[in-house]
C-alpha cells in the first residue's frame, strides 16, 4: 500500500516518482504489486512483475483514475509484443539481441538504463535470452540491475508469460510500387498490421475479410494469431498463411484462386497448395491480381511489404545506446564521440545543438525535424522508411505504451541498482525534459501530462535534476527539493532528450519527435514522443486494440498534452481529473490525433504541423 | 533551401580534402547544382594517366533525389554510354537505391572505382561489356587508346 501512496504522489510531481523509483530498490516489488490491482491478482504481490503486467496489457485497465496505470496497460502490450516478437523472430535475431544487451554493460550508466528499460518493457525477450543463453543473460542481472528487479521479472515471466519467449513478430505494411509504370494502379490500401505469435506453432491465416469474423484487430497489443483479412475480391477466403518455423518466417499459399506472389513469383497454381517459402525482411507479397483493371477498390490486389527479423534493431545495441547518450547530453557540449549518430544525414549538420527540433525514428536514427519532415509527410504517410537503414515504421501506430513501461522500468531499475536507477529515472525524465523549462517547478506536472505519451515527461526539471544527480551518484540519495530547485534548468536541458531516446531505443519500435523551442536559454517546450510509434501518429485511439476505454482516454490526454507552441490547446475529452490538472495551460497542447479527435484544432499550414498532415495533399 | 546548405557543405569538404584522384569545382560559381569534376584514371587501369572531365548535376530535391553523373570526356567503358552524353550507370544512383545519407564524395569515389573495375553485368554498352568479358586484352588496348586520344 505504501507503494500506492507513492504512485499518487508522482502524478502531481513526477520528480517524486523518480525519487520513489530510487526508493524502489527497497520497496520495488511491493510497490508494483500494490499499484496495479490486476497485477497483484495475476501474480502474488510479492512477486509481481511489471513486465508481466505489461505483457498482459490486454487485461482491462480500470485505471481511469490513474492515468499511469492505463498507460502501462496499453503500452505494455505493444512494447512487450515488439520485444517478444523481435526476440523471437529468429534465432539469429535473438543471438544478436543478446550480445547487444551484454554490450550495454560496458557503459555502466547507459547499460543500466537500457537494461532497466528493456527489462521493464521487454521482459519476455529477456526471459528468452535467459533461457536460450544462460551465460549471456546471467551477466546482465548481476552486473547492472539490482537483484530485486531481475529476480522479480524472471519469476513473473516464467509464470505469466512463458509464451513471449517464443514469440515472433511480423508486420505487414501496404506497399506501393513507386517505380512501376505510372499507369499501374495502387494496390489495396490497408492499415499496417502487426502480429506477435503467441506460440511458435501458431499460424497467421490470411484471407478475404469477412463480416462474420467481426471487426479485425490490426494490431493487437498482446500476442495473437488472429487471421488477417483484406477487403478485396481477388483475395480468397483462405489465401495464404504465415508460419514461423525454426526461427524463420515462411509463407505458403493455401490454395488461393488468384495466387500469392512472393517478390513477383507465384507460389502455386490456382487452387493448389504451395510448399513453404521462407521470407525475409523487405520481401513483397502480393495477394491476387487486379481484376477488371482494378478500377474498383474491391478488385485491387494486395501488396504487402513484410517486416520481420528486425528484433535486433529494437533491442538495446551499440548504436541506439550511442544515440541515447547523445540526446541525453544535448546542450551539455560534446562530451563523447557519438560516432555515426551525431550527424543529420540529410543536411550533414550536427544534431547535437540544443534548441532544434529533432526527429528520431524507431531505428534510433536522428535527423533534424525540418530535414526529415519531407519524408514524414509523404504520400505514404503513415509509413515512414528510414533513409539510413530502410527500416519501416508505422507513424500512425499507437504510441508505445512502452513509455509507461519505461517509467516502470525506470522506477524498477532505480530501485534495484543505483546506476540502474539513474538510467531509468533519466529516461522518464528525459521525456519530460524536453520541456525543460526553468519554470519547470510549476509547470512540470503539466509537462508530464503533455508528454503523456512519454510519461517521462512526468519528471520535470526537478525530476530530471534529481535523476541526473541520481545517475551520477548511483544509489545516492533521495531527491532533494533544494537541489531540484537550483538545478532545474540545466538538468532539464541536458536530460530532455535522453529520456525520449531511452524510451525509443529501448522500445526499438518507437520514434521520438523532439521539439525544442529555446528562448533565453530555456527550452520552453519540448515534446518527445517516445515509444514504439512516432508522436506524429494521428490515431492513437484507432490503433489501440486492447486498450480499454481508460487507456484510450489517457492516450487522448497525452496527445492533447503534447504541447507545441502556438497551438491551440485541445481539450482532452476524457482525461482523468488528475491529468487535466496537470495539463499545461500556457502552452496549448495539440493532439496529433486530430483526425480522430474532432475537438482538436488542426493547423496544417504552419511549420509546426506535427500531425503529419502538413505535407499531405 | 536546405539542399543548398548541404551541397555547399559537401563542396567545402571535397575542396578541402579531396579524395584521391578527384578534384571538384563548380561549373558556374553562381550555380551550386552543376559541378565539374576532374577525375584521374586510376592506376592499373587502362585509363591511367587520363584526365576525365565528369559532370555531376544535382537535382533541386537533393539529397532526396540522386545526382546524375556523366562523362564529358569520351571514355571506352562498359558502364558509360558511348554517346555525346556519356552518362554513367551507377547502382547507387538509381532512384530506388539512392539514400539521402549517401554523399557526393562517396558517389565520386564509387565512380572512379568503376573505372578500375567495370561491372559488365550492369553495363549500358553491351558490346564493350562483351569485349571486356571475353577479350580483356583487346578491351584494355582500345581503352588505352581512347584515353590517349581524348583524355590527355
Amino acid at each position: 500500500m505504501s507503494v500506492t501512496a507513492f504512485t499518487c504522489l508522482p502524478d502531481p510531481r513526477p520528480s517524486r516518482l523518480r525519487r520513489i523509483g530510487q526508493l524502489r530498490n527497497y520497496t520495488q516489488n511491493r510497490s508494483l504489486s500494490s499499484r496495479v490491482p490486476w497485477r497483484s491478482s495475476t501474480s502474488g504481490p510479492n512477486s509481481p512483475n511489471p513486465v508481466e503486467n505489461l505483457n498482459e496489457s490486454s487485461t482491462p485497465c480500470p485505471d481511469t483514475d490513474h492515468p499511469a496505470l492505463s498507460r502501462y496497460t496499453s503500452a505494455p502490450s505493444e512494447s512487450s509484443g515488439f520485444g517478444d516478437l523481435t526476440s523471437r523472430v529468429s534465432s539469429a535475431d535473438s543471438a544478436l539481441s543478446i550480445p547487444s544487451i551484454e554490450a550495454p554493460q560496458t557503459t555502466a550508466h547507459a547499460m543500466a538504463r537500457l537494461r532497466s528499460a528493456s527489462a521493464a518493457q521487454q521482459p519476455p525477450p529477456r526471459t528468452q535470452d535467459r533461457q536460450n543463453s544462460e551465460s549471456s543473460v546471467s551477466p546482465e542481472p548481476n552486473s547492472l540491475q539490482t537483484d530485486g528487479i531481475v529476480p522479480t521479472s524472471t519469476p513473473d515471466d516464467s509464470i505469466t508469460s512463458p509464451k513471449p519467449d517464443k514469440k515472433a513478430i511480423i508486420r505487414f505494411f501496404p506497399y506501393q510500387d513507386s517505380h512501376a509504370s505510372t499507369t499501374a494502379r495502387p494496390s489495396l490500401p490497408f492499415v499496417p498490421i502487426s502480429r506477435t505469435l503467441p506460440s511458435e506453432s501458431c499460424v497467421i491465416r490470411v484471407g478475404r475479410y469477412s463480416e462474420r469474423d467481426g471487426i479485425p484487430i490490426p494490431n493487437p497489443a498482446e500476442p495473437s494469431d488472429a487471421p488477417v483479412g483484406f477487403k478485396s475480391k481477388v483475395v480468397s477466403r483462405k489465401h495464404c498463411e504465415f508460419l514461423y518455423v525454426n526461427g524463420q518466417w515462411h509463407i505458403k499459399d493455401v490454395g488461393s484462386s488468384s495466387g500469392t506472389f512472393l517478390n513477383h513469383m507465384r507460389l502455386s497454381q490456382p487452387n493448389m497448395v504451395s510448399r513453404l517459402y521462407s521470407i525475409k525482411d523487405g520481401d513483397i507479397v502480393q495477394l491476387g491480381i487486379d481484376f477488371r483493371g482494378g478500377e474498383e477498390m474491391i478488385f485491387r490486389c494486395v501488396r504487402i511489404r513484410i517486416e520481420c527479423n528486425r528484433s535486433w534493431q529494437q533491442q538495446p545495441n551499440e548504436f541506439n545506446k550511442n544515440t541515447e547518450s547523445l540526446i541525453k547530453n544535448l546542450g551539455k557540449g560534446e562530451t563523447a564521440d557519438y560516432s555515426g549518430c551525431r550527424e543529420c544525414s540529410i543536411c550533414l549538420g550536427s544534431v547535437l545543438r540544443p534548441y532544434q527540433c529533432l526527429f528520431m525514428a524507431a531505428c534510433a536514427h536522428v535527423w533534424h525535424y525540418k530535414c526529415i519532415s519531407r519524408l514524414l509527410h509523404s504520400p505514404d504517410y503513415p509509413m515512414f522508411q528510414c533513409p539510413n537503414c530502410r527500416a519501416f515504421t508505422d507513424l500512425s501506430a499507437e504510441v508505445d505504451d512502452s513509455n509507461d513501461l519505461e517509467e516502470r522500468r525506470e522506477k524498477e531499475p532505480v530501485a534495484s541498482a543505483a546506476p540502474a536507477e539513474s538510467a531509468p529515472q533519466e529516461a522518464p525524465q528525459n521525456g519530460p525534459v524536453e520541456q525543460i523549462q526553468p519554470e519547470a517547478a510549476t509547470e512540470t506536472p503539466n509537462i508530464e501530462s503533455t508528454n503523456g505519451v512519454d510519461q517521462l515527461h512526468d519528471q520535470l526539471g526537478d525530476v530530471t535534476e534529481e535523476e541526473s544527480l541520481a545517475g551520477d551518484i548511483a544509489e545516492a540519495s533521495l531527491p532533494n527539493g533544494t537541489e531540484q530547485a537550483s538545478l532545474p534548468q540545466h538538468t532539464g536541458q541536458t536530460n530532455l532528450p535522453t529520456g525520449a531516446e531511452e524510451s525509443s531505443l529501448s522500445n526499438g519500435t518507437g520514434s521520438l519527435l523532439i521539439h525544442n523551442d529555446g528562448l533565453g536559454g530555456f527550452i520552453e517546450e519540448d515534446s518527445l514522443a517516445s515509444g514504439l510509434e512516432h508522436l506524429l501518429i494521428q490515431d492513437y485511439l484507432r490503433t489501440d486494440d486492447t486498450s480499454s476505454a481508460p487507456s484510450s482516454n489517457t492516450d487522448l490526454a497525452r496527445s492533447a498534452t503534447i504541447s507545441i507552441p502556438g497551438w491551440q490547446p485541445s481539450q482532452p475529452l476524457s482525461i482523468p481529473p488528475g491529468r487535466q490538472a496537470q495539463l499545461r495551460s500556457d502552452t496549448p497542447g495539440r493532439s496529433e490525433t486530430s483526425d480522430d479527435n474532432p475537438l482538436t484544432p488542426r493547423n496544417d499550414s504552419g511549420p509546426l504541423a506535427f500531425d503529419g498532415r502538413a505535407g499531405m495533399p | 533551401m536546405g539542399s543548398q546548405k548541404r551541397i555547399a557543405k559537401e563542396l567545402t569538404e571535397l575542396t578541402e580534402s579531396p579524395p584521391a584522384g578527384i578534384m571538384v569545382e563548380l561549373a558556374d560559381e553562381a550555380n551550386l547544382y552543376e559541378w565539374k569534376v576532374h577525375m584521374e584514371g586510376p592506376e592499373k587501369s587502362p585509363f591511367h594517366n587520363g584526365k576525365f572531365l565528369v559532370k555531376l548535376s544535382l537535382p533541386t530535391e537533393y539529397p532526396f533525389k540522386p545526382p546524375t553523373v556523366s562523362f564529358a570526356t569520351k571514355i571506352y567503358h562498359p558502364n558509360v554510354t558511348n554517346d555525346d552524353k556519356g552518362s554513367m550507370c551507377l547502382g547507387m544512383l538509381r532512384a530506388d537505391e539512392w539514400k539521402p545519407s549517401s554523399k557526393i564524395s562517396a558517389v565520386l569515389q564509387f565512380a572512379r572505382q568503376l573505372l578500375a573495375e567495370p561491372m559488365p553485368d550492369d553495363a549500358v554498352e553491351g558490346r564493350i561489356a562483351e569485349q571486356y568479358k571475353n577479350d580483356r586484352a583487346r578491351y584494355e588496348e582500345v581503352a588505352r587508346e581512347w584515353t590517349r586520344k581524348h583524355a590527355c
